[in-house]
């Protein structure tokens, strides 16, 4: 018996890669592809699809069904909906928007909306057209979009958490959903109805109190509500620093004659709408949809989709999705230093978790982690700090360089510098003409690409997966989002107040902070239920595989490009998938391109890629690592190149950790049914995964942007021909030989697969300093180096076929050594990570990791329970976790464990038989030398040295 | 309901649902009753619906008698195990105690046997009265076809889909729960049990709320921290003994350096279960005094004996 293959892709075509083998298979080969859809529920298919399903049910039966091997763990591949790969355009990421914090006042009646800003979060209600009652639903969109308008915060924030209580009991400010809340816990509960709960989830008391609070007083503020998906109302539009062109001198690619002035569709697509300057317009076959003009200047409209115009495509709903605002597009904050940023996160997640209001996975609770900014413990989202429904959290990102307290801390370095525009007021001064204001502490320790996500205890993975996950740029004089002002015109370290600007691909038409050709690409593994929903498998610790790739939660999304150079600042936002990136022309050639930044932290030099050392393409990318790139479209435009891909290379075929990158030419031949020429396994995210468009620049207008090529580590003189220093971009902080001689050295062992016990180790485990491994305990501190000290720590995971990408909060490390996968010799540290800062560090056998990793690490300016983790994010939610906390040196002072309820954090009074909740690990306040990791460690003589800044000055 | 009317409900239940099976084909529309809900993102085959005994001999369906709609901990053992699971029952002995009352009310414990064809009925019964277990957990036995499809889907197999070669390959984990609510955690027993406890009542049950002010005290003042020896025995140890003279599931260890011989000692810490198999006298007359419950052999170092040593030392 043969299927009729036009029924299903009528109806609901598989995508192209899951149909090419597909033809006259057997019924049972389809099922266990996946083609069984599910039963309909309330958002159901055609009574065709039912029937087909019913079928193929019947035939094979319910037992045979489930045998399947999907990479997810679903019983099917996730659908497509008739979706092809590069129709649907990129939404690029839309900016939070901060405002002036100075003089905001509470109560206050909002000008802008109107409303009443006393109210707090405007109360869940039943969610119309989803059977939700208020319980499982989410508050009304415009409730939503007021708050995101209000100029005020209602109260006020403070040092300490808002805990106040009032004369007749209870808390002054209590969680405006209080009432509801009780309702649907159980009224009729004592325990229940007698709470009283706060609207400020942050934990009360001294512990969780605002390090620093007005030194460091907030000078920006911005709200946003995790909440279930809905389309945009486009409230953000007023925030966009672009202004969509309006108010810009120059030219924007925002602005009306832009690339990106529209949100949705490309100026290319064709319709009647679409503009006359982009032409000749892109075949209708190769987008979907037609140009709308509605896109303009806008996101409103923008609907939660994984390919926005596809109609087909079911929208996601509000329990399977929950993203800032609930909205896409991804949020992206621009920050800038010294200027202190206050963000209320409030949540308005369902009140009860239920299938019903989660889809089956993630938690209603929430801890927000700036990955990986240099902040306060209690601003950092602490594993253990979560808030609830009702709720928000008051985070203090103060925005100051790492060694704040200890270099240039009379701010004379430009180097160490924030941008302003020229006239504004900032800080009590007006910006001089250099566009730069002077801060203290170490220019060297600069950030740049940073995202912060969920970090909830047990539901990370799940919670960033379905949505709970931004990205953030900081700028600096540096690295300040202009590409012509102030360039370098002279070598490191002689640079001045008027050209310490490296220039980086970003725009013209701000005096910082363009994102014109400086793109955030978020990079995603997705799955997707029988229904189109959002699917992920919360039991499959050891990792979890999603079919369907997705940038900026846009499956498999093209792009438009100008003939000039890009930024992208590549984040592998996944789950458990380690990604390894190709850029390939439309031959299927690499084409050269440089890394300039790791982890988000620019580098000393930049490093050209294709390169022998990585292999193909990008090095290895672990989960929540991040890659910058500039891509030089030019030459490739010159040559005739039209389209270049991003290709994925890294194949999975289970979550606990990658098997190895396939070839190129297998990679670009993917799923083409010949598996000679090209890859044809069960990884559907081997492959291109999105697509360039290269347009020719506007008519007058240049790349003005610096050359990478001048940056790395040598060059060949242009006149003399002999290979010469490269340029710096950003030196590499130092170590003193006392520093490293005095420092602490602690051990990390990232345990075993988890199989059994008879090996001799113990799953899941962190072992710290030679002791047990042990599970995640929050109360439990592992490592307590002292505030301003150097430490040396050795991540080691020799575990065999289990790869472990290791992150430590906070503070940037430098890597020392690297080991092989058995930890038996040193292997080469590569260039990019000599010369760059890392929170990530791959523990692993696959290509580019290593099984043990030395580093070096400054614990400075702030105090406080940090975590160090796997960022396989379902290892992590399995307890691969320990907290350390920074202490000043008489570690007097301990940080008590909160355990959040709906009533406030308890702390506990006696924990393991000891007073307070919080204890300690033996070694937590020495380290120990004793270990054999760290016995056999040797220091290479030029680590933390500096090296000699001679490049030669650009052209 | 009780376990006995949940078990007749569940027997009434999978008795309609082999009817309604024939019948599938003609009901399109509506959701094959051995399964999740129509409309579940799990998929309707997801969690198998197969059939375990529990240790009265009562037959009980996985999804509908044991998960669907409530909030629970599942782990598996064998119980002629002699390393992991003695350590888990004595984990999860704890957290029911620290439960209370919600135990059997609000939460369910699931012991499920991975060795069929040993632990039947029979057996589980002596096994949970050895560890002396309360209300609201049940051990059950099944196919072991069955139960391996649960662990598959339960992600408590083999993570790399090979079969396991012998029964103490298994992984220990206690998963955690609420099947409703879409919350699902999972631990090792060697987590702190008031920790367990802890997610099992403010995490799935999602209900508690105790007004949190009143016991509040002064900042913590700094403690010592804790010796070596004492992390290890908290993880390791204390699920079955305390250092004081009170007996648990195991002898309290007050004066047990006094009492034994030291290589004894030693070697009973390494290889217990190799001196109960090999009729040590003295390992035997433990076994059968405390319930012929096991000592487990938790694969220690040597140096980790030596640090367990010192710590019994402490405590004469």
């Amino acid at each position: 018996m043969k299927i009729n293959r036009v029924g299903l892709l009528t109806s609901n075509r598989p995508p192209a890669e899951h149909v090419l083998r597909d033809v006259n298979e057997a019924p049972e080969r389809l099922l266990g592809k996946g083609y069984i859809l599910k039963t309909a529920n309330r958002r159901a298919v055609s009574a065709a699809l039912a029937g087909l399903a019913g079928a193929l049910t019947m035939m094979a039966g319910p037992t045979d069904a489930a045998i399947l091997s999907v990479p997810t763990g679903a019983e099917q591949r996730s659908p497509l909906f008739g979706a092809t790969p590069f129709k649907a355009r990129i939404v690029l990421v839309e900016e939070f928007g901060t405002s002036d914090y100075t003089g905001i006042e509470a109560p206050a009646i909002d000008p802008k909306s109107g409303a009443p800003a006393t109210l707090g979060l405007p109360e869940a209600v039943a969610t119309f057209g989803f059977d939700l009652d208020p319980c499982h639903g989410t508050p009304r969109p415009s409730a939503l979009d007021d708050i995101i308008k209000m100029t005020g915060l209602y109260p006020l924030p403070g040092e300490l958490a808002n805990e106040e209580l009032q004369a007749g009991g209870g808390f002054k400010h209590g969680n405006p959903w209080q009432a509801l809340i009780k309702d649907c816990l159980g009224g009729d509960d004592p325990l229940i109805a007698e709470m009283d709960m706060p609207m400020d989830g942050r934990p009360w008391g001294e512990d969780f109190k605002h390090q620093r609070w007005s030194e460091f007083a907030p000078k920006k503020f911005f709200q946003a509500i995790m909440a279930g998906a809905r389309t945009s109302g486009g409230a953000r539009d007023r925030y966009q620093s672009h202004g969509y062109g309006k108010d810009l001198i120059g030219f924007s690619e925002f602005g009306p004659n832009g690339l990106y002035h529209n949100t949705v569709t490309s100026p290319y697509a064709p319709g009647v709408d679409s503009p006359l300057w982009a032409t000749p317009k892109d075949a209708p076959a190769t987008v979907e949809g037609t140009y709308i003009k509605a896109f303009e200047g806008t996101t409103k409209g923008i609907p939660v989709r994984v390919n926005p115009l596809n109609p087909n495509w079911p929208i996601q709903d509000p329990n399977s999705v929950w993203t800032f605002d609930g909205t896409i597009p991804l949020h992206l904050l621009m920050a800038r230093y010294a200027e202190p940023i206050l963000f209320r996160h409030h949540n308005a997640l369902p009140i009860v978790n239920d299938v019903s209001s989660n889809m089956g996975f993630g938690t209603h609770t929430i801890s927000t982690h700036a990955h990986n900014m240099h902040n306060p413990a209690e601003s950092d989202g602490f594993a253990g700090a979560w808030f609830y429904p009702g709720q928000f959290y008051d985070y203090h990102w103060p925005l100051v360089l790492a060694g704040h307290d200890s270099i240039n801390t009379d701010a004379t370095d430009p180097r160490a510098s924030t941008p302003c525009t020229p006239g504004e007021a900032f800080n009590g001064v007006t910006c001089p003409a250099t566009g730069i204001i002077k801060v203290p502490g170490d220019f060297r320790e600069i950030q740049s690409t940073l995202w912060f996500h969920d970090h909830m205890e047990d539901y990370t993975a799940q919670n960033v997966y379905k949505g709970n996950a931004a990205v953030m740029n900081i700028y600096s004089g540096i690295d300040r989002g202009n590409e012509d002002f102030n360039c370098r015109t002279t070598a490191e370290p002689t640079l001045s107040e008027t050209n310490l600007n490296l220039c980086l691909p970003s725009g013209t038409a701000k005096s910082w902070g363009n994102r014109d050709y400086d793109v955030n690409l978020v990079v995603a593994d997705k799955a997707f239920d029988a229904n189109g929903q959002l699917w992920f498998n919360p039991l499959n610790k050891g990792g979890f595989l999603g079919d369907v790739m997705t940038v900026n939660m846009v499956y498999k999304p093209y792009m438009d490009v100008r003939s000039r150079r890009y930024r992208f600042r590549i984040l592998n936002g996944s789950v458990s998938r380690y990604q390894k990136i190709a850029v390939v022309d439309q031959n299927g050639v690499q084409v050269p391109f440089h890394l300039i930044a790791n982890d988000g932290n620019i580098m000393e030099h930049s490093v050209a890629f294709p390169n022998t050392e990585a292999g193909t393409g990008l090095p290895t990318q672990s989960i929540a690592e991040r890659y910058d790139i500039i891509v030089d479209f030019a030459p490739l435009y010159a040559k005739g190149i039209r389209k270049v891909y991003l290709v994925n290379l890294m194949e999975h075929a289970v979550g606990d950790g990658p098997k190895a990158p396939v070839t190129l030419a297998q990679a670009w031949n993917a799923f083409n049914g010949n598996n000679k020429t090209g890859y044809n396994g069960a990884d559907l995210a081997i492959g291109k995964f999105m697509e360039f468009r290269l347009r020719p620049m506007p008519a007058g207008l240049t790349d003005k942007s610096m050359n990478p090529a001048l940056y790395t580590e040598t060059v060949v003189d242009a006149v003399t021909k002999k290979t010469v220093p490269g340029r710096v971009m950003l030196p590499m902080p130092t170590f003193t030989a006392a520093e490293l001689a005095a420092a602490k050295h602690r051990t990390f062992v990232y345990g075993k697969k988890p199989d059994a016990l008879n090996d001799g180790t113990k799953p899941w485990t962190l072992a710290t300093d030679g002791g047990v491994g042990l599970n995640a305990d929050l109360a439990r501190i592992s490592a307590a180096p002292v505030k301003n000290s150097v430490e040396i720590w050795h991540l080691k995971g020799t575990s065999g076929g289990w790869s472990h990408p290791a992150h430590i909060h906070f503070e940037e490390g430098q890597i020392i050594n690297k080991r092989n996968a058995a930890d038996t010799g040193n292997i080469a540290v590569p260039s990019w990570e000599r010369f760059g800062r890392k929170d990530m560090y791959r523990l692993g056998a696959e290509v580019n990791s290593a099984g043990r990793i030395d580093i070096a690490i400054r614990v400075r300016d702030f105090t406080g329970s940090y975590v160090e983790h796997c960022h396989n994010t379902q290892h992590e939610d399995n307890a691969m976790l320990l907290r350390w906390d920074s202490e000043n040196a008489d570690h007097a002072s301990w940080v008590r464990t909160p355990h959040p309820e709906w009533d406030g954090p308890h702390y506990d009074e006696v924990h393991n038989g000891l007073p307070g909740s919080t204890y300690k690990l033996p070694t937590a306040d020495t380290g120990s030398k004793t270990t054999t990791e760290a016995k056999n460690f040797a220091l290479p003589a030029a680590f933390g040295k500096p090296r000699a800044n001679t490049g030669v000055a650009p052209k | 309901m009780t376990i006995n009317a949940r078990i007749k409900a569940a027997g009434r239940a999978a008795k309609a649902g082999l009817i309604l099976l024939a019948g599938l084909a003609a009901n399109l529309g509506g959701s094959p009753v051995w399964a999740v809900p129509a409309g579940s993102p799990w998929g309707a085959n997801y969690f198998p619906n197969v059939e375990l005994v529990d240790q009265d001999g009562h037959t009980v369906r996985f999804y509908d008698d044991l998960i669907k709609d409530k909030v629970f901990a599942i782990n598996f053992i064998y119980t002629r195990c002699t390393a992991s699971c003695p350590i888990e029952t004595a984990a999860l002995r704890k957290v029911a105690k620290a439960l209370g009352e919600r135990m059997g009310r609000d939460i369910f414990f699931y012991t499920i046997s991975i060795d069929g064809n040993r632990d039947n009925p029979q057996v589980l019964k002596e096994y949970a009265s050895r560890f002396n277990t309360g209300p609201g957990w049940t051990f059950l036995t099944g196919r072991k076809e069955d139960v391996t499809r649960i662990r598959e889907k339960l992600g408590m197999y083999r993570e790399d889909g090979k079969p396991e070669k012998e029964l103490g390959e298994h992984s220990i984990v206690i998963l955690m729960g609420n099947e409703r609510g879409g919350q699902w955690i999972k631990r090792s027993p060697f987590d702190n049990p008031e920790a367990l406890a802890r997610i099992l009542d403010t995490r799935m049950l999602a209900r508690r709320g105790t007004s949190g002010k009143s016991e509040v005290t002064a900042h913590a003042a700094a403690v010592m921290p804790a010796s070596p020896g004492e992390e290890l025995f908290q993880s390791q140890c204390a699920n079955c003994h305390s250092l004081g003279a009170d007996d648990n599931l195991g002898p309290g260890l007050a004066g047990v350096v006094q009492r034994r011989d030291r290589g004894w000692l030693k070697r009973w810490l390494k290889e217990p279960d190799r001196m109960i198999a090999g009729k040590d006298p003295t390992a035997l007359a433990l076994y059968d005094q405390y319930r012929q419950v096991p000592m487990p052999n938790l694969k220690l170092s040597d140096r980790e004996i030596d640090t367990l040593i010192a710590l019994m030392e402490q405590h004469p």
